[in-house]
């Protein structure tokens, strides 16, 4: 800024500064010259009527001062010259103020000397007698004058520099002092020039227009953040190159680091091989998924790459807990492979009994026993059923189960009743005591839960034990308590009798006629009730299986 | 040039890295294998110890080229320098799992007598391989002492296992073939600790560029 006014201030005042030099210059020059010229002329005029008057004596003992005095005659040669000896000059006839005042008398004419740093000014006077007097001066020509005042001229263009400079500063300075004064943070609230409104309101605008933007973005990403940062799936945005672009706390939690990651690579966090083989895909831009194992559970990991006009620009990594499902997967597989083994046995000992019998190999006496056998198989196979049936429709839920208000005492007066038979086979007393507890349940649910009980305290007995079961109904709950004097579970056996087809002791449960689902419906149908199981349980001493059902008013 | 020389060191950290993963599955394999009696496991080695190779002259063959033609210095020497290092070491690694891994067939048929603890000592090479690995991945000093300092652990272990080799040789002198053996695998353990412990001096030589353990090994 300051340069540029100083350069435009220079400008002018140099060029003022030279025209103002020439005119002067030109002008007087011509005044100067008009004036020497008549003066010039006067002075010829005074010497000729002087060489007229007295001839040749005029010139001796004159004083010419700056004025060279020539007397030539009319033939040009040269009779008197103040400056020069006569002899060595040359014809005069040819010089223009002599031809001139040949002709009319009176002649003038202006040369410059060979270095052109002098003029010599003439003038010539025709006398009388034909010869001419001619008087001459030297004259400073412009560029002497000009050379002359070189170092003024110099000093005055220094000043004029140094003010020129020293004004553009000021000036600038004054100029740009209000622009640097601007607050541009609140620009329509400024007191500068008026030319730069338009531009101070278009700020204002723009800076308007950015903050809504910005503030825009910030809740976008607070929103994003707040939706990552509250789930319980891990989620790692990597950039083509497996460089982590941000991480949530829950992946962040998974793969046992912190925010401080991002930035790194993604082996650096976790170099399995299922990451590495993910991330080579990612290369590829193809979406891949791989299982994996971290700190005991089972994620799965899903890189889908994130394209924009075919250029890979990134990848989502999705890492979902999978532990749940896998057991699930596990367990259903694991259900269908007991069910087909517990179904396969008693049918291949009906296949094997009828084989033998339709084959005429077994004796008549023996063949009773046979048809025992495969009746017993038979009914086994039909208790599997009905019970495998029963735990899938507990599967499915008990939404469209009925429910209603059930009195707990009377389902297992009721069950206690049918299965007295049963336990005065096993030599075993049965006994009920409590009160009546109304709750709001599914009776067939409730009556199998009992009945399951029951049963297995009959089974798992000894001769002479006794059955007690117990309905309590307490403030807000429904307490069924079956207890029995039995062999009792082994602690290591506890955790999972209420697995499917676990049994402790196989070869008596079969002898039993048990399925291995007893319990596990016993569960399940606690579990639709949200009801809580309590197992107490000590080895040759017996087992109490109290069930705690909430019991709202 | 800067930026294209950091991106090929960044490109070297993780090829690096994902060479040290396949040390520790190659080593956690030959452990798992040796534990529980699974040859299955063991067939499983062979193959990732040819990537181990294929990434050591990979790894190798980008370390000379940043050499040549980037002419590092100080830190960036440094990193490459260890990382040429290092990749033998890995390699190294993987070549004695292999061993233990040819070994196995022949242990596992046998029932390991409960006093002798090559179990807890392939557990322990184990952990230091990745222990290793992971002091690399994170730079981190602290965990490279770790390693160095656990190496003591499995020299123990080793001579622990010999001396009870030699009574049991002692108390059945048919057993010795079978004693050799596991004195073999377990030489390769120790071995495999050693390693680790190389890999993480180069690690402690790349952060701080001193070397303050001398070198026990090689």
């Amino acid at each position: 800024m300051t340069k540029r006014i100083f350069r435009s201030i220079a400008l002018v005042a140099m060029a003022v500064f030279l025209a103002s030099v020439l005119l002067f210059l030109c002008v007087l020059y011509n005044y100067f010259e008009n004036i020497q010229q008549n003066s010039l002329k006067t002075q010829t005029v005074l010497a000729a009527r002087g060489v007229e008057d007295v001839g040749a004596a005029y010139f001796e003992g004159l004083d010419t001062k700056g004025y060279r005095i020539t007397w030539i005659d009319a033939d040009g040669d040269v009779l008197f010259d103040s400056k020069a000896s006569t002899d060595t000059m040359e014809n005069h006839l040819e010089r223009e103020e002599m031809k001139e005042a040949l002709a009319t008398g009176y002649g003038e004419s202006a040369r410059y000397s060979a270095t052109l740093m002098e003029r010599t000014l003439y003038s010539a006077m025709r006398l009388e007698d034909g010869t001419v007097v001619r008087l001459s001066i030297a004259q400073n020509t412009m560029l002497t004058l000009l050379l002359g005042m070189a170092q003024p001229i110099l000093i005055i263009v220094a000043i004029a520099i140094a003010l020129s400079f020293f004004l553009a500063y000021r000036l600038s300075r004054h100029i740009t002092e209000p622009l640097n004064r601007l607050n541009l943070d609140d620009p329509l609230n400024n007191e500068g020039y008026d030319e730069l409104s338009p531009l101070l309101r278009r700020i204002d605008v723009q800076q308007r227009q950015i903050r809504l933007q910005a503030e825009e973005l910030q809740k976008k990403q607070e929103e994003f953040e707040a939706v990552t940062e509250n789930m319980t799936e891990g989620i790692v945005v990597l950039n083509p190159k497996g460089i982590i672009l941000s991480i949530n706390s829950a992946a962040a939690r998974l793969f046992d680091t912190t925010k401080a990651c991002i930035g790194q690579h993604m082996l650096s966090v976790n170099r399995s091989m299922e990451v590495s083989d993910l991330l080579s895909e990612l290369e590829k831009g193809v979406p891949s998924e791989k299982i994996i194992g971290l700190k005991g559970r089972k994620y799965q990991l899903d890189v889908s790459p994130v394209s924009e006009d075919g250029n890979v620009t990134g990848a989502v990594l999705l890492v979902l807990d999978i532990t749940e499902k896998a057991q699930a997967e596990q367990m259903r597989q694991e259900f269908t492979a007991n069910v087909s083994h517990e179904l396969k046995t008693p049918l291949q000992i009906i296949a094997g009994s009828v084989e033998l019998l339709s084959n005429g190999i077994v004796k008549e006496e023996d063949r009773m026993g046979f048809y025992t056998r495969i009746q017993g198989e038979a009914q086994r196979m039909i208790r599997l059923v009905e019970d495998i049936i029963r735990l899938s429709h507990l599967d499915e839920g008990a939404d469209e189960m009925k429910r209603e208000n059930v009195d707990l005492f009377a389902l297992a007066n009721e069950t206690v009743k049918s299965l007295q038979a049963e336990a005065e086979n096993a030599q075993i007393t049965m006994r009920l005591e409590g009160t009546p507890a109304i709750l709001y349940g599914i009776p067939q649910l409730l009556r199998s839960l009992i009945f399951n009980l029951c049963d297995n305290a009959i089974k798992y007995n000894r001769a002479g034990g006794t059955v007690a079961v117990q309905v309590k109904a307490e403030k807000e709950r429904a307490i069924l308590s079956v207890s029995d004097t039995g062999i009792g579970i082994s602690p290591e056996h506890q955790n999972r009798i209420f697995e499917r087809f676990y049994r402790v002791d196989k070869s008596r449960s079969k002898e039993l006629g048990g399925t291995g689902l007893g319990l596990s419906i016993v569960k399940h149908a606690a579990r639709l009730h949200e009801a809580e199981i309590v197992l107490n349980s000590a080895e040759n001493e017996g087992t109490t299986i109290t069930v705690t059902f909430p019991m709202p008013n | 040039m800067r930026t294209r020389f950091d991106e090929q060191l960044n490109t070297l950290h993780q090829e690096l890295i994902r060479m040290g993963a396949l040390c520790e599955e190659v080593i956690s394999l030959a452990a798992s294998a040796l534990i529980q009696k699974d040859d299955a496991l063991a067939a499983k080695i062979a193959p990732l110890d040819h990537e181990i190779d294929e990434k050591e002259r990979q790894i190798e063959s980008v370390c000379l080229r940043l050499l040549l033609q980037q002419q590092p210095v100080a830190r960036d020497l440094r990193q490459i320098s260890a990382a040429l290092k290092m990749v033998t070491d890995m390699e190294r690694i993987g070549d004695q799992a292999e061993d233990v891994a040819e070994i196995l067939p022949f242990l596992n048929g046998r029932t390991l007598p409960e006093h002798i603890q090559i179990r807890e000592m392939a557990k322990e090479a184990s952990q230091m391989v990745t222990n290793s690995v992971d002091a690399y991945v994170k730079q981190d000093t602290a965990i490279a002492e770790a390693v160095i300092a656990a190496d003591d652990i499995v020299d123990d272990y080793f001579i622990a296992i010999k001396n009870s080799l030699i009574s049991l040789i002692a108390q059945n002198p048919n057993e010795g073939e079978y004693a050799l053996d596991l004195l073999m695998a377990a030489k390769y353990f120790e071995r495999i600790g050693d390693h680790a412990t190389n890999i993480a001096e180069w690690v402690q030589f790349s952060v701080t560029g001193e070397k303050n353990t001398p070198q026990e090994v090689n």
